[in-house]
């Protein structure tokens, strides 16, 4: 299993970057990653406002919201999202947010 | 990289066999002529160390390599025990016919490697042939399993040298081929080598545990665990209903009530997962269309009711036994009279073909495919139709399964010919179309670099057939729409055009066939189709 430095920490992650170990997920890790994922200095309140989200969410029905949920529900659409995390909601903010990486036909 | 490979040199441990050259794989037409990036990421130097990318640098399985001779040895004889069984009656009984009919009846006559598009795409690499995989699973068989005197296999040509590296290299070939069977069709001999690379796949999952991580252990064992291969539940499944019921409403002024466990219907409709998570427009399409046509459906909330996918078709018969069983008991328990199996090629020939060898007594439930009942609403004039609404350039994308295995190919045709004035076939199409490149478990095999090649290679000859569809209108400032009935295929897509840029360059917006006939429904208020990237 890789692992990956984070703000000083190691932590186990999958082949994409993906931390495996949900549990060990902190705000630092968030800030941490977000260097590695292109976003530059510190993270903004909209940034956390979608994270939050995403852990609300999946605190609540154990997947990541469907992104057209995402969208509605925290008033962003795709494309502020993708200039928010430019990776994309599923292989940036989700990532971020201490996500596994999405599985099924989705 | 020289492309004449030998056998011997695969059984060699080291380097790497073959490797994607951009000058050689097939050219696209303009703007995607350009070379612009290398067309498949480099795996790190710490990686290549855990897992085995000795066949093209890429990797969907990435074993690591033995620690020890002992190790590598018991490697060995696990896969020739598993050889065995995969021959005997017993342990076979569901592929064993037709298995031992192409490895006994190939000619090697090469007529199947024409019509491979992932041999053709790479720019004729030896080690994509159709008979690449089967010759070395036919010498193994003759060395190890048969034990051929070894004069008769030098004059046979048959002998293979078998040890850990061999074995690696063949897991991974197995999942080089998308299954798209487009060479079971056109063999004189009726030899099928796409079904030799899924019972490779078979002998490494069933009796050897390996199988990539999204096809088992978050596919096929999530779905029987918590009731879905993308880990949805039935909470998380009445939560996005909620959101496609609020937002048909906002689309239609309409209130409607989709129907959930709803005993005594005389259809339980089972979508791809994916739909409910990545593509919600159509299942909305879906209930919008069958509220306004009066049909008496109902969706499950059962393990596996509420997912038509089986992903053991592609890999493992165990798996596949157990999941199938699971939907036809989701069906039972609300006594519906029949099945029937939304936009996914797959499920189709997963609930519909292949289930009818082991669901048997009260669970052999009639099962069928949606698409000739969406051909009888909208031919019969169930609905009001006005096809000056998808009044834009559509092609239509065949999943291989419903056309070449199952020979679903006109009703879908019917409904666009009616419904869309602009509707244009890619060439080939109908049994003969190629796959989009991400056939069984491709598309969401998300993992390392495996989707680069499946964007730059496996789906490059329908890249290429979708672009040329369009060629009268080739640019972004007209939207097109790829009609892809299938959430596989629309997953492949996304991650296809989203490789090459196809939105920004060419403005081809991908989606089912429900939307379609929705956004031709007269008394919408608004179009149905929302023409931005998702």
């Amino acid at each position: 299993m890789p692992q990956l430095e984070v703000g000083g920490k190691a932590y186990e992650v999958d082949e994409d970057g993906f931390l495996q170990e949900l549990d060990k997920w902190s705000r630092d890790f968030a800030q941490g990653y977000a260097s590695i994922e292109g976003i530059e200095g510190v993270l903004t309140e909209e940034h956390w406002k979608l994270i939050d989200y995403i852990r609300d969410y999946y605190a609540q029905f154990g997947i990541a919201p469907m992104i057209r949920k995402m969208c509605k529900d925290t008033g962003f659409n795709l494309k502020q999202i993708y200039e928010l995390f430019p990776s994309g909601p599923a292989k940036g903010a989700c990532k971020l947010a201490g996500l596994s990486k999405p599985t099924g036909c989705v | 990289m020289k492309k004449e490979m030998k056998i011997d040199e695969f059984c060699r441990p080291g380097e790497q066999l073959a490797e994607i050259d951009p000058a050689e794989i097939i050219p696209l037409p303009p703007p995607y002529d350009r070379i612009e990036k290398a067309p498949i990421r480099k795996l790190a130097e710490e990686q290549r160390k855990r897992m085995d990318a000795s066949l093209d640098g890429v990797v969907a399985i990435g074993l690591t390599p033995p620690a020890s001779p002992e190790e590598e040895k018991a490697f060995i004889e696990k896969f020739l025990a598993g050889l065995e069984k995969l021959f005997s009656a017993d342990d076979n009984w569901t592929f064993l016919q037709p298995l031992t009919h192409t490895l006994e009846y190939c000619v090697k006559c090469q007529i199947c490697s024409d019509a491979c598009p992932t041999y053709l795409a790479s720019g004729r690499q030896d080690i994509y042939r159709p008979t690449m995989r089967p010759e070395i699973l036919r010498r193994i068989i003759h060395t190890y399993v048969k034990k051929d005197h070894l004069l008769l296999r030098k004059f046979q040509g048959s002998d293979i040298d078998l040890n850990w590296q061999t074995l690696a290299r063949l897991a991974e070939l197995a999942y080089r081929c998308t299954l798209c069977r487009r060479c079971a069709q056109v063999c004189l001999l009726g030899c099928d080598n796409a079904l030799v690379s899924r019972e490779i796949r078979k002998v490494f999952s069933q009796q050897m545990g390996i199988a990539p991580k999204e096809l088992h252990e978050k596919g096929s064992v999530q779905q029987l665990r918590v009731g879905s291969s993308t880990g949805m539940t039935p909470a998380a499944l009445k939560n996005i209903m909620e959101f496609v019921e609020e937002e048909i409403e906002e689309k239609t002024g309409r209130k409607i009530k989709i129907p959930v466990d709803k005993k005594g219907a005389d259809m339980l409709l089972i979508h791809n997962a994916g739909e409910f998570m990545a593509w919600p427009e159509n299942l909305e399409a879906f209930a919008i269309l069958l509220d306004a046509a009066g049909v008496d459906w109902t969706l499950s909330t059962e393990i596996a009711g509420y997912d038509s996918v089986n992903y053991g078709v592609w890999y493992d018969d165990i798996q596949f036994a157990r999941v199938a069983i699971r939907q036809s008991m989701a069906a039972k328990s609300l006594g519906v009279r029949k099945i029937s199996l939304g936009e996914c090629g797959h499920a189709h020939k997963a609930g519909i073909v292949v289930a009818d060898r082991v669901l048997t007594g009260d669970l052999n439930i009639p099962r069928e495919s949606i698409l000739p009942l969406l051909e009888e609403i909208v031919l019969r004039g169930r609905i009001k139709l006005d096809p000056s609404r998808n009044n834009f350039p559509v092609t239509l994308h065949d999943p291989c399964n419903m056309v070449r295995l199952m020979g679903i190919v006109a009703p879908q045709r019917r409904i666009l010919k009616q419904i869309c004035p602009q509707f244009r076939e890619m060439e080939p199409h109908g049994v003969e179309n190629y796959c989009c490149g991400g056939g069984s478990g491709f598309a969401i095999t998300q993992s390392t670099n495996f989707p680069d090649w499946r964007s730059a290679v496996s789906g490059r000859m329908k890249m290429k057939q979708i672009l040329t569809a369009f060629e009268d209108v080739p640019g972004p400032e007209v939207k097109k729409y790829l009609c892809a009935p299938c959430s596989n295929c629309k997953g492949q897509f996304r991650d296809m055009f989203e490789y090459y840029g196809v939105w920004e360059k060419s403005g081809i917006l991908y989606g089912g066939l429900v939307e379609l006939i929705v956004n031709a429904m007269t008394n919408l208020k608004k179009p149905f189709i929302q023409w931005e990237w998702h």
